[in-house]
């Protein structure tokens, strides 16, 4: 029984890094130039675990009762590195209904996602980011380890990477 | 025909010839970068919305399972007597084991950009050009046990203690789950505290194009996956009641509803269940 063979596995196109690289694209032209000022990192800020009754995002700076307020996050950095310069954003909220998920699904992973931003630029040349459940973030050169802050994940594909440049479009070669 | 997959260290040196020239074949025709692509496509991670078969999920194990066996069979229409080896890291620990001899995957990288310079998958030799790549080198990259900042792999005892927990994995079902086999066998440390254990610091210890999303680039990807293919055999034999989980479909009120694998439910890109390869004994088995 089982394992029959069916192909098109590996021709398969999942798009999913296409996606993320353009929505990525489209963050880095609106950000960088944006907010001034370095936002001090609020990670592993969460919101009141109140019963969560909206259920999508409320408006940014509307006044609402505990636990309907989206969760915030966001972090920023620009600095040399090892020799390399290394320059980030992170920054996104998550609605209040994740609050109440969260006390559905066991133990404290946040895994309702609304709108959420991230970039990291080594050498000006992107470097890709993704986030883990607990908000700890992995990059492209490091798929297999997880770092608590973005500027701790920038740094470690720095190391990881000795001299070499990020690739210029790594995402094209997918 | 049931087929066999040995411990590397066992395969004779015409084997490994055989193996190592079906690899290059692959290569040659580009459908090796074919399952490069795909393992970088389905690297979805747990913050992301969306369905997750491969990697911070309870399918980790069966999509894994599926995808080095497509592999092989690739392998075996080059060479029907190939089969994929396993890496018993808990043993072959060093980057002295023949695994990194000339005749086999070649050694570590050179100091500074980190090239393999040694063995059939060296750059110099012209059959190993890395396309889906993460650094502006086309060569293969590797850092066997960090030196500047070692890492060790994963020990026998640390990995029958995570054999022994008789659960395969639990809500929320993603990186985050502090207990069961899967999780603990994946990996994933909680926020940056103990970075990586088990599978991921196989990768880890390894080092260059292994720690990326493109990690199969290093042919020695197959063999540590059939090595955790082999370690999910032994957790079953060990806990003949347990099973996958979870085994219904998520209910719609559950977060991680429509983005993890239930054991009926097929997982892309191929369209199997969990269910449907659990039981790989009359395709191959390990020596
Ligand atoms: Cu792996």
């Amino acid at each position: 029984m089982g394992l029959s063979t069916r192909r098109s596995a590996a021709t398969a196109r999942g798009g999913s890094l296409t996606r993320r690289i353009l929505l990525r694209g489209a963050f880095a032209m609106g950000m960088i130039a944006g907010t001034a000022g370095a936002l001090a990192p609020i990670l592993g800020k969460r919101a009141a675990e109140a019963p969560g009754t909206a259920d999508g995002p409320a408006a940014a700076g509307t006044a609402k009762a505990p636990g309907t307020e989206p969760e915030r996050y966001a972090e920023r950095f620009a600095e040399t590195y090892r020799g390399r310069h290394i320059q980030g954003t992170a920054r996104g909220t998550r609605p209040a209904r994740a609050a109440a998920a969260r006390r559905v699904a066991a133990g404290d992973a946040m895994t309702v996602t609304a709108v959420r931003d991230v970039e990291v630029r080594i050498d000006g040349r992107p470097l890709h980011v993704m986030r883990r459940a607990d908000g700890s973030y992995l990059s492209l050169v490091n798929h297999y380890e997880s770092f608590p802050t973005l500027l701790d994940a920038a740094r470690a594909a720095v190391d990881e990477l000795g001299g070499a440049q990020l690739s210029t479009s790594p995402l094209h070669r997918l | 025909m049931v087929y066999i997959r040995k411990n590397q260290r066992d395969l004779t040196r015409t084997e490994k010839k055989r193996f190592v020239s079906a690899i290059l074949e692959l290569k040659r025709s580009g459908r090796y970068d074919e399952f490069v692509t795909l393992h970088g496509q389905y690297y979805v991670t747990d913050d992301e919305e969306g369905p997750r078969a491969s990697h911070m999920t309870p399918s980790f194990f069966p999509w894994h399972r599926r995808f080095v066996l497509e592999f092989e069979r690739a392998l075996r229409a080059v060479d029907p007597g190939v089969t994929v080896p396993y890496w018993d890291w808990t043993k072959d620990n060093s980057p002295a084991s023949s695994l990194w001899a000339e005749d086999f995957l070649g050694g570590t990288g050179r100091a500074g950009d980190g090239k393999v310079m040694t063995g059939p998958f060296a750059h110099a030799n012209g059959n190993w050009n890395i396309r889906a790549r993460v650094g502006d080198g086309s060569f293969l990259t590797r850092n066997l046990g960090r030196p500047s900042d070692p890492v060790s792999l994963p020990t026998r005892r640390e990995v029958a203690k995570a054999l022994s927990d008789p659960l395969y994995d639990a809500a929320p079902w993603n990186s985050t789950v502090a207990k069961g086999f899967r999780n603990t066998m994946e990996g994933w440390g909680r926020g940056g505290t103990v970075r990586t254990f088990h599978h991921n610091r196989v990768h880890r210890w390894v080092g260059g194009v292994m720690l990326g999303a493109t990690s199969p680039n290093d042919p020695v990807f197959w063999l540590h996956h059939a090595f955790m293919d082999l370690l999910w055999d032994r957790w079953k034999k060990a806990h003949p009641r347990s099973g996958y989980l979870p085994r219904r479909k998520l209910p719609a009120s559950d977060p991680q509803h429509g983005r993890v694998f239930s054991l009926h439910e097929p997982m892309p890109p191929w369209n199997v269940t969990p269910a449907q390869v659990l039981d790989h004994s009359r395709v191959y088995r390990y020596a």
